[in-house]
């Protein structure tokens, strides 16, 4: 696993995780992290998939401040892999995800693939005293799943003490949460930016962690873009008209046989 | 005297400990189907139901070991006359997961459950097995009157605010391989939907060819070439165990089977990599890691 470690202390970060293709939400953060005075950008990984016009999203990602990292669909991407390698079990599921798949592969440029194929797999820079690692899954498998309700205490306290960390940070289930550990140690999913997270609200979330007054201070944001337009550019993309009706309700349709009961409960489907 | 080379089997990899399950109830079971891979039954004392302080030391180890999850399987676990005691004691710490067949569970059972639930932060997960949609072919299988009673018990749950997984074998396609199969899973969300449940869980799990019903070829065995190139993230034995009331064991299909006990009392000792000796594990290794719930 490909670790990047940067030199530089922050005060104020912003952290996002999986675009989804979502080139209009992205653009939105970019402009949200500015406003709020964010000195770093971190994307943890999946930024295909799902969405339409991949190539979009680029130009953003390889931007000034931004700081990039791979998550699965991006190192299946970069290889040229059958499929996004999400880690979904159910055939309905993995109907759907490879259809975002096969549409995100065959819209990337091979600049971009290769672009993907050079990202680390982890980050780790300080933010004030703090030792903060991101990670996509988790620190130890790519594409595990770490939900709120199926991640126990002991198992998170042991990823920051085999990283070394004060807090580490993930995505990749599209659900946001946080978790406080004993001796002021944070585990944090930062949530996606890619579709809605299956709360029937339209818009996508964020996290800005901020250490200026001596505390940690974590907080999620949400994001509002134009998701109308989103639709509009999936619709004539033909992608699936399950996906569109996410974008519009903030319900999730698929995906949905990963997720443990009690966040199941939460939604619609 | 020429001797036959003994065969070697592959030997899968250990990964690490993330899922930890628990016979609890042994083999016995308070019904006696005719796929139970371990021939569970109202007197099958093979394995014995779990002692309470047993259990719970395990857990404790379990916890020290970094383990990410626990299911609770038998036998029907529902038997064990202290298991709200246990699943309370696990919901401190972990997610858990019941592999039950329903029966047993009332509308008492049901409101603890949901209050156990309510009060922990990890999630609990209910698995009720069914074996058909058609009423008939369901009590062939696990006896007369169950298909009933199995589906009161997922409208039960799912009222008390459980989203149950429906767990069916494919014991169907096992005793008619020409039956056509095609919309099989869209039958099971209609039965639920009939039952007015707005979020149908449903998980369509492999028959193992063993116990109750043996493989009518003889044993398919893995072997070392099979292994080449070959990701050992897909076996179970390479991240779970199981804990019975004699020991702990490679993956909760080969409970019971001596080659497949790696320690008498130690997660720990557990930890190891282990032979793919049985034809189970070639039933594992073609459809991957299916024991759990995704």
């Amino acid at each position: 696993m490909r670790v990047l470690n940067l030199p530089d202390t922050f005060s104020r970060v912003v952290l996002f995780g999986g675009v989804y293709n979502n080139h209009l939400a992205l653009e939105q953060l970019l402009e949200e992290s500015r406003r709020l005075g964010a000195e770093a950008v971190f994307c943890l990984g999946d930024m295909g998939g799902f969405g339409p016009r991949p190539d979009r999203c680029f130009p953003y990602l390889q931007g000034d401040g931004v700081i990039s990292m791979a998550g699965n669909y991006d190192l299946s991407i970069a290889q040229g892999l059958d499929d996004c390698g999400c880690g979904y079990t159910d055939p309905r599921d993995n109907h759907f995800a490879q259809i975002s798949y096969d549409y995100t592969f065959a819209n990337t440029s091979p600049r971009n693939k290769q672009w993907l194929g050079t990202l680390p797999q982890a980050v780790r820079f300080r933010l004030g005293p703090l030792q903060i690692q991101l990670c996509h899954g988790s620190p130890r498998q790519t594409n595990e799943f770490l939900w709120e309700s199926n991640s126990p205490d002991h198992l998170l306290w042991q990823f920051t003490e085999e990283c070394r960390a004060d807090v580490v940070c993930c995505t990749h289930t599209g659900i946001k949460w946080m978790r406080e550990l004993p001796e002021g140690r944070r585990f944090i999913n930062v949530g996606v930016i890619g579709r809605p997270e299956n709360d029937g609200a339209t818009h996508v979330w964020f996290t800005l962690l901020d250490h200026q007054g001596g505390d940690l201070v974590c907080r999620f944001h949400p994001l509002s873009y134009d998701y109308r337009l989103l639709a509009q550019e999936m619709r004539e993309e033909g992608l699936p008209a399950e996906f569109v009706e996410t974008v519009l309700t903030g319900w999730w349709t698929t995906c949905l046989e990963v997720m443990p009961g009690k966040e199941r409960r939460r939604g619609k489907f | 005297m020429a001797t036959l080379p003994l065969r070697q089997p592959p030997r899968a990899e250990f990964q690490r400990l993330e899922t930890l399950w628990f016979q609890i109830t042994g083999t016995l079971c308070n019904l006696r189907c005719t796929h139970c891979f371990i021939s569970c039954a109202p007197d099958n004392h093979t394995l014995e139901i779990m002692k309470t302080e047993e259990v719970l030391r395990y857990l404790d180890q379990a916890r020290e070991l970094g383990v990410k999850e626990i299911y609770y399987t038998g036998g029907e676990p529902f038997i064990h006359k202290n298991f709200f005691q246990i699943l309370e004691y696990t919901l401190r710490f972990f997610p858990a997961s019941i592999l039950t067949n329903g029966l047993l569970i009332d509308e008492g059972r049901a409101e603890r459950l949901a209050q156990l639930s309510a009060d922990s932060p990890y999630t609990l997960e209910i698995r009720i097995s069914l074996d058909s949609y058609d009423e008939q072919k369901n009590d062939s299988v696990r006896g007369r009157g169950t298909y009933q009673k199995i589906l009161a018990a997922y409208k039960r749950l799912y009222d008390h605010g459980f989203l149950p997984i429906l767990t069916v074998t494919e014991i169907e396609e096992y005793y008619d391989p020409e039956a056509s199969q095609v919309g099989r899973y869209d039958k099971y969300v209609q039965l639920l939907r009939s039952l007015g449940v707005q979020q149908p869980r449903i998980k369509i799990i492999p028959v193992f060819e063993m116990g109750m019903l043996p493989s009518p070829e003889g044993p398919k065995l893995v072997s070392q070439e099979m292994m080449e190139d070959y990701d050992h993230a897909r076996l179970q034995c390479s991240s779970s165990r199981i804990v019975a009331d004699d020991g702990v064991y490679a993956c909760p299909i080969l409970v019971g089977e001596a080659p497949a006990r790696l320690s008498r009392d130690s997660l720990q000792e557990s930890m190891r990599p282990c032979d793919l000796y049985h034809s189970a594990c070639m039933t594992c290794y073609v459809t991957g890691m299916t024991c759990k719930n995704y």
